[in-house]
């Protein structure tokens, strides 16, 4: 069986049945209900995939679709979702996602009667967004948004493109996009020039491993269905989309698509909307979505992430760890791990770990991250004996390794992400380096240690009972795994 | 973040943020994502554009 959600749910279902909560009662996702339960969740630090079986749709009727979110809020459930066992949760995902990354597979072209997308045609005003349980995720968001993966094809390469861009509501037929100036604003601009539309489809629901394979940081030019077919282990299939038929083609096994065009010369105000840092992003004057058609399977999920939240920011981290690390590793071979921690939204704090053997391969590491990923804003380097992935073991090296006139680098005029709050320029800023390394050119105090004899030879057990053990509270100091 | 400013809708008086660029002293009316009210710049009481 090719890929889906459900055959994810189902493995799911199997290895890690407490990682699902399935809701019964009706709620109204328009309304901030399934926010609100997310954000109560993670106030007792509980990330759980949420299945809402009867979730309300924008008409105000019990939605046909069910909803699921918080899909990607653990890196346990990433490494599940890319055939790899939970415990692998740390850099060996990053890396297997990266080995996958160098080895795109060419999709499947399928024909429409096999396609389960196909199971439901709507066209024309048939084709009606109000039947989907739309989340309006922030008080200030401008409306219910589908936040999930946009489809574009280059004009003049044919290459397609998919980027995670939100689309705000507006009408039974109408969305309302906001593109940065990245691949698919590039589509976007070459159409508009010559006063063409520019086909898209919206891909709302699919295996979470096609969404993690979205977010791949191959340069522009690359095709992303090749790549996500390497990131799914298996060739994408892909069938004629119902507008334009196979001069766009969309994935065969997701569960909706939403078929339209981006208007030239069309502008309307969009926005504010929760962004990933955490913040909102403005109002906007941004280009529209006229739908054209939706197709989806008999029995669609609609799938939502729960932007600004962990959710979002573990699916945009995993992709980008392992291409960092790849990266370092061509100048800097003793690079031991990369991470981009929860703090910075999965992408603007960059960890490394190197065993550092001269001086100087630290900042070589920083400005390869730098270069690599143009998310990155800060980046500690700190030494084997700290583990990236735990941030007090960071922090505790800035504290004890780090002088801030001689460790600290700042590089100004460089290009940020426009969604960074601080940017006081629309797209230039500066970055941070912050070196955690011990100087290796001159002796420095070491860490205290209890002897690994000791630790070895001494059990817990037999001078605390377990019963005692059971009642003593629990503090977590450094970042939870989970 | 690009430049931004900050304006009260003139029905509920809630604030919210706008893009300096693509809509300041533009003839566009803007949306207030609180209570839905589409109004122009000049009905609201306040509007913060500080930079």
């Amino acid at each position: 069986m090719n890929k889906s959600i459900h055959t994810y749910l189902q493995e799911l279902n199997s290895r890690l049945p407490e990682d699902i909560i399935t809701v019964t009662k009706p709620l109204n996702p328009a309304n901030f209900d399934v926010s609100a339960i997310l954000k109560h969740l993670e106030a007792g630090g509980l990330y759980p995939l949420m299945v809402f079986e009867n979730a309300l749709n924008l008409k105000g009727e019990r939605s046909s679709f069910k909803l699921v979110t918080n899909v990607f809020a653990t890196r346990q459930r990433c490494a599940l979702a890319l055939g790899m066992e939970p415990e692998q949760w740390k850099l060996n995902l990053s890396m297997e996602y990266a080995r996958r990354e160098r080895n795109p597979r060419k999709p499947e072209v399928i024909a429409q009667a096999g396609a389960p997308v196909k199971e439901v045609v709507k066209t024309g005003k048939d084709a009606d967004l109000r039947e989907f349980p739309i989340v309006k995720h922030h008080e200030m968001d401008g409306g219910p948004y589908i936040d999930m993966t946009v489809v574009a094809k280059d004009p003049d390469q044919g290459f397609y493109n998919i980027a995670f861009l939100r689309n705000q509501y507006k009408g039974p037929q109408n969305l309302g996009i906001h593109m940065s100036p990245r691949h698919n604003w590039t589509i976007f601009r070459k159409n508009e020039e010559k006063n063409l539309p520019t086909p898209v489809a919206i891909i709302v629901s699919h295996h979470p491993a096609f969404y993690l394979g979205a977010l791949n940081v191959a340069p522009y030019g690359v095709d992303d269905y090749q790549l996500i077919g390497g990131i799914m282990d298996e060739p994408l299939r892909l069938v004629p989309s119902e507008t334009w038929g196979d001069r766009f083609l969309v994935p065969a096994d997701a569960e909706i698509v939403i078929e339209g065009e981006i208007l030239p010369q069309v502008r309307e105000v969009e926005g504010p909307f929760g962004e990933f840092p955490g913040t909102y992003g403005p109002q906007r004057y941004r280009p529209v979505i006229d739908v054209k058609a939706i197709t989806h399977r008999k029995d669609a999920i609609y799938q939502d992430v729960f932007v600004g939240h962990r959710d979002n920011w573990i699916l945009g981290g995993i992709p980008k760890e392992g291409s960092v690390f790849s990266a370092i590793q061509g100048v800097v071979p003793t690079v031991q791990a990369v991470h981009f921690a929860i703090s910075g939204s999965c992408r603007f704090n960059c960890y490394i770990a190197i065993d550092k053997k001269v001086e100087g391969e630290t900042k070589q590491a920083a400005l390869m991250a730098m270069a690599q990923c143009d998310f990155v804003k800060n980046v500690i380097v700190v030494d084997a004996d700290i583990d990236p992935f735990n941030e007090q073991e960071v922090m505790w090296a800035v504290a004890t390794r780090v002088q801030p006139d001689n460790d600290i680098d700042i590089i100004r005029n460089i290009k940020a992400n426009t969604l960074d709050p601080s940017l006081v320029h629309d797209i230039r800023g500066s970055k941070m380096i912050i070196d955690a390394t011990i100087p290796v050119d001159r002796p420095f105090a070491d860490r205290v240690n209890v002897p690994e004899e000791a630790l070895a030879r001494i059990n817990l057990g037999d001078f605390i009972s377990e019963e005692k053990m059971q009642c003593v509270p629990r503090f977590y100091d450094s970042v939870r795994s989970r | 973040m690009v430049r931004i400013f900050a304006i009260i809708c003139p029905k509920c008086e809630k604030k919210f943020q706008v893009h300096y660029e693509d809509l300041r002293h533009k003839d566009i009316k803007l949306h207030c994502p609180y209570c839905d009210h589409w109004f122009m710049q000049e009905e609201s009481k306040d509007i913060d554009d500080r930079w």
